[in-house]
């Protein structure tokens, strides 16, 4: 007996150290980061005008608000759903909180510096509540009718897109040129700038919430298997609900940050940006059999897009490739993940 | 040697549309006993496990634990008032580590305003697993890591490790020594006689008949939805126990008290 389980603590130990090292040479982030690297060098050699603050603030500033969404299809994904609704509620919650900013709030032209902040705050407050609303719907026909995740997210994507179409009337909404609007968005600490600052630190405090929190284990649980979770006295609906509700949310949140940006809401704002997610997710190493994933990933994987995205435009390829080159790097990311688990299943 | 009545149901049925999946069925667990319940497939014995763990409520009949008539609307209930189950082959969440698994659903949190916002205290999670495992008796795989690397075996026993070192007062074992190899399920029948020491009362479903007469003091055997015998173990051999669950040996007798 004891020397059963003095082998058994030596092979506890050994296994440690074994699976310390091995999770971090096969660890998503490190070659991700070595992917980035490799694609700054490349499209500097190309473009040495690419190496450079202006460029960061591009792709940052490009990246804030595909980063919110990506990080809540993380939670979605590894939970073992995915939610294709996330792009169309960005429009929708734009449409919603400009018409409200605009009409309700009065915010135009005239508004100027500070006093455009309350009305923009509360912008904000109703942005986020349209994002929450349609992530509760979605929870509502995935739990109640079960209906598979994408079949219903499908759905209400059509719907958001919709509403969003008639409530303004196809044209965007906006008092473009608001002096704070603009200021949101400049880089104030190059390359940085208080958006995307601002969506950092939400993404810190969600990536904490994932990894370290009773929250992000649920989350796992039900991913990796849904009916353990529910024998170990989960609450496996009301988990769902809320992770299609922190979806929509960050979907809200994104289509404010959409709003600033281009200082209108329109119904088009978020359209295909739920597949620009599911791809940073992908590329980040998160399987969509669930239960796998990393906030860190979906980052990296986020900002590659973006950098490929800019880079490409900045060598002078035509902006239609930039489709290709991320339809090859999500299945070099898939392909790169099968063969992964493949050889750690031996 | 065996204790009170802990874990009782009365006549309970259950159908699934046209279907009778339960008829009747009763069945008495004492603490410190272990009971085996058998039967052909289809003869009720999930359903009934189902009924006893929460995940079914029965269209009629009793359940009283300690003597106290309840009703379960989850599984989560039924846990907490302290009847653990261990389903066949789906108790762990295979992404997770050895120590999340053991405390999936009763975590460990930090001190202060960050456990209050539900984070995990890990490091006390993984001493506590391990400890909590080696009191029942499973050698214990290194508790970080992830359920997806272990054998077969090693899940298995983590498993039955953690439904044992949580359950209070009863522990439903569904299929628990299924896919092992004999020296695996021997770990597995040493554990369920632990869990018998600890007070626990056992219900043991499986259809490797040689570990039912092994370990149980009580079998009890389903056919069509209804408990056809209900006998002490040394009343059984191998070739009697096949004769009643397949029904051809008629019913002898049905243990009352």
């Amino acid at each position: 007996m004891t020397s059963v389980s003095q082998t058994t603590a030596q092979s506890a130990q050994k296994s440690t150290l074994s699976s310390r090292l091995s999770s971090l040479g096969s660890n998503q982030s490190t070659i991700l980061v070595g992917v980035m690297i490799i694609l700054i060098v490349v499209f500097t050699v190309l473009e040495p005008k690419f190496f450079s603050v202006a460029t960061a603030n591009n792709v940052l500033t490009d990246w804030g608000s595909v980063a919110l969404i990506a990080v809540g299809q993380t939670f979605v994904v590894i939970s073992g759903g995915i939610d294709l609704s996330v792009g169309a509620t960005i429009g929708l919650s734009g449409v919603i909180s400009a018409w409200t900013m605009a009409n309700v709030l009065g915010l135009d032209q005239t508004v100027k510096g500070q006093d455009a902040a309350v009305p923009l705050l509360l912008g904000t407050v109703v942005s986020v509540t349209v994002g929450l609303l349609v992530g509760l719907v979605n929870a509502f026909l995935i739990n109640k009718f079960k209906i598979v995740p994408f079949i219903a997210t499908l759905a209400t994507m059509g719907a958001a897109l919709g509403f969003s179409v008639i409530l303004s009337k196809g044209a965007p909404i906006g008092s473009a040129n608001d002096f704070t609007l603009i200021t949101a968005m400049a880089p104030n600490w190059n390359p940085l700038s208080w958006a995307v600052l601002f969506v950092a630190i939400v993404i810190v405090v969600l990536g904490l919430f994932l990894h370290k929190s009773r929250f992000g284990l649920y989350t796992y649980a039900i991913g990796s298997n849904a009916f353990a979770a529910r024998a170990a006295g989960i609450n496996v609906e009301r988990h769902i609900t809320m992770i299609y509700a922190l979806s929509g949310a960050l979907a809200g949140l994104a289509g404010m940050y959409v709003y600033i940006r281009l200082g209108a809401g329109s119904p088009s704002s978020g359209t295909g940006r739920e597949l620009d997610a599911i791809a940073a997710v992908v590329i980040g190493g998160a399987s969509l059999m669930g239960g796998v994933g990393r906030i860190m990933g979906t980052i990296l994987g986020a900002l590659i897009l973006f950098t490929v995205q800019s880079g490409l435009i900045m060598v002078g390829v035509a902006p239609d490739w930039k489709k290709v080159v991320v339809a090859v790097l999500i299945a070099a990311a898939v392909a790169a993940q099968t063969l992964q688990s493949k050889n750690g299943r031996k | 040697m065996a204790g009170e009545v802990i874990y009782e149901v009365r006549n309970v049925s259950k159908r699934y549309g046209s279907v009778i999946a339960l008829d009747g069925a009763s069945l008495k667990l004492h603490a410190g006993e272990v009971v085996g319940l058998v039967g052909d497939n289809g003869a009720g014995k999930s359903t009934l496990v189902k009924v006893l763990s929460g995940a079914h409520r029965p269209d009629g009949g009793q359940i009283f634990l300690d003597g106290e008539e309840r009703e379960w609307n989850s599984p989560r209930e039924a846990l907490e008032a302290g009847v653990e189950t261990l389903y066949q082959d789906s108790g762990l969440a295979p992404h997770l580590t050895v120590s999340e698994n053991v405390f999936l659903g009763r975590e460990k949190l930090v001190p202060g305003i960050l456990g209050k916002l539900g984070f995990l205290s890990k490091k006390e999670m993984a001493r506590e697993a391990h400890a909590d495992l080696e009191r029942v008796g499973i050698a214990v795989p290194a508790s970080n890591r992830s359920v997806s690397q272990l054998s077969g075996g090693q899940r298995q026993a983590v498993a039955i490790g953690r439904a044992v070192s949580w359950a209070r007062k009863v522990i439903i074992l569904d299929e628990p020594t299924n896919h092992l190899g004999a020296r695996q399920a021997g770990e597995v029948l040493k554990v369920i006689r632990a869990a018998k020491a600890k007070g626990l009362g056992v219900i043991f479903i499986s259809h490797t008949l040689p570990h039912v007469l092994e370990v149980t003091d009580r079998i009890v055997v389903m056919r069509l939805g209804r408990v056809v015998m209900d006998a002490p173990t040394s009343e059984f051999d191998g070739d009697r126990l096949i004769g009643v669950i397949t029904g051809t040996i008629a019913t002898i007798k049905v243990e009352g008290d």
